[in-house]
Parts: C-alpha cells; structure tokens; sequence
C-alpha cells in the first residue's frame, strides 16, 4: 500500500462515491481531469483502488481516449477542427500556417516553455462558423470559438497567443 | 415466452392510481406551459444551443440583459434551442402576451436594443432582423413555415416539433405539451410490453443509426433474452464529422429521448439504462443529465415510475473522444470501463452487452420517435416517407453551402430541392460532390443530383450511404482528395488498433493520399488502393469495413480528376501546396508589405519593391494572397506527369 499523502486523500475524497463492477470508470476518469486538468499516475492508482480494477487496466482505458491527459495541459490550447466543412474552408491552410507561428511540425506538440498547445480538434456541428478554432484555457475551464478565419487572421491570433496577449475575438462557449 | 417476460414486470393493479399521479403532473405543467406561451408580459428568448454559443449568443444575452435592466423595461428574459438556421445565429424570439412569438436573427449584442424595443411595443423597430413567426399571426413578417430554407420540411415538424417553443431546461414545458403522456398511457391502460413492440413494427420505425434496422425488431430479440438483468443503451455518441443531428434532440428537448428510453425499457423488461454521450458536445451533457434528474424529482424515473411497479434507472456516460465507441460493441466496451474496442460478433449484444448482460443499443432519433409513434399511431407515422423508410428524420447540411442548419425532412426528400433551400453552392461554383455519412460513408458526384433523394435506395446505385443524418456539400473549388486525405486519417486516428487491415491500411492509404496531393501520384497507386480496399473489407467492425468506401468513390466517379491529379499531376483548384505556386506578379502593389509581414515563414526575398517568394520556405497556406491580392498569383507548379511502370509491381 502507497504512503498516503495529503494529495493522495484528497484524491480518493474526490471519488468517494464511485462504485466497483458499475461502469464508473469513465466518469471517474471525467472527475479527476476536470478537477486537476489531467491524470497523474497517483490519480490513475486511486481510482484503480476506489473500483477495485488493477492500476494496468485503468491506465490502459485512461490511454485509449484522445481526451484523457496523462500529463498536466497546457496553459492555452487551441484546438484546430478538422472536420468536413472546415477543410473545404482552407482548413489545412489555416492549420499548417498555426503550427508554423509556433514553430510546430505537427499537431499535439506544444511550447518549449509549455504554454501553448495545439491539437487536433472534432467537428461538433457548428460549420457555419466554418473554418474554425477553439482556444481553450484548461484551468479556467474556459473555451472560446473563434471561427470565420482566414489564413491571416489565423496568423495574428496564434502570434497574440504566442506573445502572451488575450484575444478578443470569437465566441465563449460551453467547456 | 410472453407470460414468462411478465413475471417480472407485473403492472400495479391499480391503474386508476397511476392515471391519477399522472393528471396531476400534467395539470400542474400545463399551468406552466400556457404561461410560458401566453406571458403576462412580453418575453425575449435567446436560443442557448452549441450553435448558438458558437455564434455568439452569450454576448447577445448579455447585451439584452443590460438594456432591459438599464431601461427598466417591463419584459422577461428566457431561452430556448435555435430553430435550425444556423447561419442567422445568434436566433432570438420575441413572445408577446397574446401568445405571437417570432424569430429574429442574427441579433448581435449592438441589435439588442432594437430587440428590447420591438418587444417593448415599439412595433417594428426590429423588422430588419425578423425571419418569421414561430406561433401567433403577425400582420407583417410571414410564418417561419413559409421560410425557403424549411420548403422541403413536412408542413408540421413532428420529430422537433417542440424545438424553438419551449425551454428545453423546463420540465414542465415538455409535459405541458403533451410530454410523457405517450408513456404514462402505456402504464395505466395496462399495455403490455409485447403490445409496445408490435405498435413500432407496425408502423416500421427504422433505427436512425444509418442501418435502418426495425426498431420493434430489435428490442424482440432483448426482450426474449434470458434473466431479468437487461439494458436499454442510447448511442449518442455521433461522432461523424458533419452530422450533429443527435445533438439538436439532446439540446433541443432532451425529455423526449428520456421517454422514448422509458418506454423501450419497459418494452423490453430493461431495469436499467445508459445514455452515451461524446464528449464534444459538453452541452448536451448538461442538459441530459439535468432532464434525469428533474425526471426523477417527479417520479418519471426510478423506482416504481408513477407509482407502477416499473422501475428505470437512467444516466449518462460521457465518452472522452474516440470516434469508435459510435460502434456499438466498443460503445459497450466504453460503459463497462474498458478500452472502447469493439467486440467480435457473434455473441450480439442482445445476448451479450453490457456488463455481459443481454442489452439493446438504439440511436438518439430512434428512441425519439417512439414517444410520438405510441401516441399518434404507426399510421400516422407511416404518413411520410417511403415505402422502404418510413417517417421523418432530421438532418444537417454543411459544406460549401451560404445556408448551414438543420431540418427534420421526410425520407425521400429531393436532394437538389434541398440544395436550393440551403442557398444552392456557394459563391456561384459548381457542385463537385454530395460527402453523406461521415467518415465510414461516401462521395456521390454532382451528377447524381437530379434523381437523388434522401432514402439509402437512392445511394445504393452509387455504391453510397445516405448514413447516420450529416450531409456535406462539396464545391469544385477545392479539390476533392482534401476530402480523402482527411478521412483515412481519421479513421486511422480513430481505428481501436485490433486490426492491422484497419489501422495499417488506413495508414497506407493516407500516405499515398499525401504523395499523390504533393504532386507525386504513381501509376500504381490505383491497383495499390484497390488492395487497400480489398483488405479493409476483412476487418472486425464496420469501421474498417466500411472505411475504404469514400476512396472507392473517387476512384468509381471521379475517375478524371484522379488521374488528372495522380497522373497528369495537375491540380486544377490550386489549392493543394505541394502542386502550387505562389508568386509575386506585381511587386509594386501597396499591399505587398503586408504579405511579407503576415507571412508565417519568412519566405518572401529580396527588398521592398522587388519583393519575390522563395518556393522552398513556402508552405501554400494562402494568407498572403488574403491580404494582398493584387500583388501575388497562385500557379501550378510544373510537375513531370507520371511516368509508365518500368515493369510490373514498381
């Protein structure tokens, strides 16, 4: 048995009420991340203890979904969609002159100094904003669409995250 | 078999008891409802939906809020879901006390004053922003039935007939409107569950997974499963990129899935439930898991529903992004806990689902129709339709169209009359492609227009899918491999890893996509994708399966632009930047300097005024041609076509 640690209870208060054999996992999983903005190794243990589950089985569902973080997010991340209407928009255009301004050669890599992020982002429907970004900041729980773009707007507005400045565009939305 | 189905699932003797709880739910919503229809005072709502958020309607609200209470103005404030017109988002209705309500949009927060004005009585200080009247008469704006972009809808919606006329967070309001009376009936008039299954085949209510398989079919094979530990799941996992169908019910009105869950519970002697939910849709989360819980408060849900010996345990799972848990079985793999891998069948999940009980799995739309079905009749639901699809389904148009949104058509609806109510394409191109059922679905060409309809007959001829509701339009002006491209690699992204046929041949088959858009296609690459084709089909699931489908499309009926673009090397969009070139045509243009400085890699050379791009730097994103048109051209790069095989197999 680890050593309990003050982390290590709050943790297992945190999903106290989370059963064994009842198809809780996901929601405990869904608990952690939302409370430290993702999954630590300790977090992964504790609730592999709380639903009885070997820690191997919880870490192995917890690394299948995109969405579960292993490792703390970044401060901003802006999430790029990918989807249908977004690509007949320039989408890759848009996506590949982001990455550029941030020095990226792909999707899923982040800062040096770990600030920023950028991922690969789902359609959820709301192509008449088509092309369109999500800058989230995971902390604050807070997102905003920011869609319509262009290519040079895309521009600027990675460039004011990069250099640290809060963008006033877009739309907030629901996290 | 049916009297032994029964032993657990015996009704309360005294119907009149549960006939009674129920009344007085509904007398006390109705109170509630017509207020809500007929307010004392006038009543702006604002549509609280995704869309509606993306397009700003926080703001608006806001605005709205700040201007009534600035005025002191003697109206309410509420909300509702945005009734389909996407691109008039934020949506705004205006109810007046003699019951008038009408749509306005988009309503940005710099509109809100005339929107408090107009509802205030200044009579048409909004009349720019008014699309149409939702209830009521009004003597100058039309009836949003009469809208263009809802010509093709039936002349009552049914399946969202709620959507824009309620709150959706309200109980009250779906009760108030006839909500849960379908159930509540199947309980007191002492319906059998046998009874409840023969009502959905006789009106032959499809599942609006995309399979199209009976409903009333399905939920047979539960309800004769062995034991009494069934489950009834909802698939609201749609993870289609391009379909947000499920979504407007889950937003719009989220108690009539809950009832149309009950009631195949019941149907099937299923105790207990789960709604699966993605993640992306955050709100339809909320506003689920709030409906359950109001449900429960008024005894709809739990133990002995409406004091009948029926009991439903009902709750959400939110999924955390994997496309694949749409399937069924790695869906249930999902609920239990597992990596969300689907399962080899046999055993189906009637006989194994979750937690390794018999279940039955069913759409968001499927479970919806049920409530509606029970209460008009299956002949009233056969009224639309066709032979082969019967009722109404919704769907949600995207693409390369000015009018992006949803309906709620009958099957069989003419495509092209679709197109026009969305606008027709885009700034004058031609139609390319119809892009329907997702990643796992197909590309039918333009040509097929005149004849297409909205039933999976109509695909059928091209070897197509109508699929799961989202359907994208797709313009010449972009080249349609973008599309390829995009879908091997998701469904590689999003494949679970069982089968090297899934993950590896979509790997494959997106690296040859992005050799042939980088302007290296070979003469091989056709026969090589045919293989690809050949070995996806043996995967476990449909996901594999089915996956090879849209690049089997562009090779059956879009066979010159493919060879054009492999062979001949040539991309006649210039919109691919590996087989384009951008280059300076007019150095002298006043907004040169902004390219260079918008540029994202420095690939402008030389000094002011004779400014050139370096094509090695350039990565074709476009932005320079955006801020300085004038100044810089896009231009096909000269490319070798490709060259014969030397001999077979090179």
């Amino acid at each position: 048995m680890p050593l309990e640690t003050e982390a290590r209870a709050e943790l297992r208060a945190l999903v106290a009420d989370f059963a064994p054999n009842d198809g809780q996992l996901m929601a405990a999983l869904h608990r952690v991340q939302h409370r430290y903005g993702y999954i630590s190794r300790e977090a992964l243990e504790v609730v592999a203890e709380q639903l009885e589950m070997f820690p191997a089985h919880v870490y192995g569902a917890a690394s299948f979904y995109d969405e579960f973080r292993l490792e703390p997010p970044a401060s901003t991340t802006i999430r790029w969609c990918s989807g249908p209407a977004c690509r007949l928009e320039n989408g890759n255009g848009i996506r590949d002159a982001m990455l550029a301004v941030l020095g990226f050669d792909d999707l899923g890599e982040r800062t040096d100094d770990g600030r920023i992020e950028m991922v690969n982002g789902q359609c959820n429907g709301t192509c008449e904003q088509a092309p369109l970004v999500w800058v989230e900041r995971p902390f604050e729980h807070e997102r905003r669409v920011v869609g319509k773009l262009t290519a040079a707007e895309a521009i600027r507005i990675t460039r004011e995250i990069r250099d640290g400045e809060s963008i006033d565009g877009g739309h907030e939305t629901v996290f | 078999m049916v009297n032994r189905l029964m032993g657990g699932m015996k009704l309360s003797s005294d119907t009149a008891q549960i006939q009674g709880n129920f009344s007085q739910i509904r007398e006390d919503a109705t109170t509630v409802y017509e207020r809500w229809r007929k307010p004392q005072r006038p009543r702006i709502d604002v549509a609280i939906d995704t869309s509606s958020l993306a397009n700003g309607a926080l703001a608006t609200s806001n605005a709205i809020e700040q201007i009534a209470n600035d005025r002191n103005a003697a109206i309410d404030l509420g909300q509702n879901h945005g009734y389909g017109m996407q691109w008039l988002q934020p949506l705004v209705t205006v109810t007046w006390p003699n019951g008038t309500s009408v749509i306005y949009g988009p309503v940005n927060p710099d509109d809100a004053a005339l929107i408090v004005d107009e509802a205030t009585g200044r009579s048409g200080a909004a009349s720019a922003l008014a699309i149409g009247v939702l209830s009521g008469e009004h003597t100058e704006i039309p009836s949003i039935r009469e809208h263009p972009f809802f010509a093709q809808e039936p002349e009552q919606r049914r399946l969202i007939a709620r959507i824009g006329l309620t709150d959706p967070e309200v109980m009250e309001h779906y009760i108030g409107s006839g909500g849960w009376a379908a159930f509540a009936r199947v309980l007191y008039r002492g319906m059998q569950p046998d009874g409840v299954r023969q009502e959905l085949i006789d009106g032959a209510h499809g599942g609006r997974g995309g399979g199209g398989f009976p409903a009333g079919v399905k939920w047979n094979f539960l309800a004769g499963a062995p034991g009494d530990e069934h489950y009834m799941v909802c698939n609201a996992d749609e993870g289609d990129p391009g379909a947000w169908v499920n979504r407007v019910v889950m937003e719009g009105d989220p108690h009539l899935l809950i009832e149309g869950m009950a009631i195949a519970a019941f149907a099937t002697s299923s105790k207990r439930g789960f709604i699966y939910i993605r993640e992306e849709y955050p709100l339809a989360v909320e506003r689920m898991e709030q409906a359950i819980r109001h449900a429960e408060a008024a005894g709809l849900l739990g133990d002995n529903i409406l004091g009948s010996e029926f009991s439903f345990q009902l709750e959400v799972v939110k999924g955390a992004g994997s496309y694949v848990c749409g399937e069924e079985t790695g869906l249930l793999s999902s609920i239990q806990g597992q990596r969300g891998q689907p399962r080899i069948r046999p055993p189906f999940p009637a006989a194994v689902g979750v937690f390794m009980k018999p279940s039955n799995v069913n759409n968001v739309e499927t479970f919806s129709h049920v409530p509606l079905i029970l209460q008009n009749g299956h002949e009233w639901y056969r009224e639309y339709g066709t032979e082969a699809m019967v009722g109404t389904r919704l769907f949600s148009f995207s693409g390369d169209i000015p009018n992006t949104g949803f309906m709620e058509l009958p099957f069989g609806a003419p495509m092209q009359e679709i197109l026009s109510a969305c606008g027709g394409v885009s700034d004058g191109a031609e139609l390319k492609a119809i892009h329907s059922g997702g990643p796992l679905g197909s590309l039918v060409p333009a040509s097929a227009m005149p004849t297409l309809t909205l039933e999976n007959n109509s695909f059928t001829p091209y070897d197509a899918m109508m699929g799961s509701g989202g359907i994208v339009f797709v313009s010449d002006r972009t080249h349609l491999v973008i599309l390829n491209e995009f879908i091997s690699e998701f469904v590689e992204e999003e494949s679970c890893g069982r089968c090297t046929t899934c993950h590896g041949g979509n790997q494959r088959m997106t690296e040859i996509f992005r050799r042939i858009m980088n302007g290296d296609g070979r003469r091989a690459d056709a026969a090589n994708l045919k293989l690809i084709d050949d070995m996806l089909q043996q995967s476990n699931c449909v996901h594999g399966q089915f996956s090879p489908k849209p690049m089997r499309n562009l090779l059956q009926h879009f066979r010159e632009d493919y060879e054009e673009l492999a062979l001949q090397r040539r991309d006649p969009t210039l919109t691919l930047p590996g087989m384009t070139k951008f280059r300076v045509a007019n150095p002298r243009d006043s907004k040169i300097e902004d390219a260079v400085a918008i540029c994202p890699v420095n690939a402008f050379q030389g000094s002011v005024g004779a400014r050139s791009i370096n094509d090695d730097a350039c990565i074709g994103c476009g932005a320079c041609t955006e801020v300085a048109p004038g100044a810089i051209v896009r231009e096909p790069k000269q490319l070798e076509a490709a060259s014969m095989p030397v001999s077979a197999g090179s």
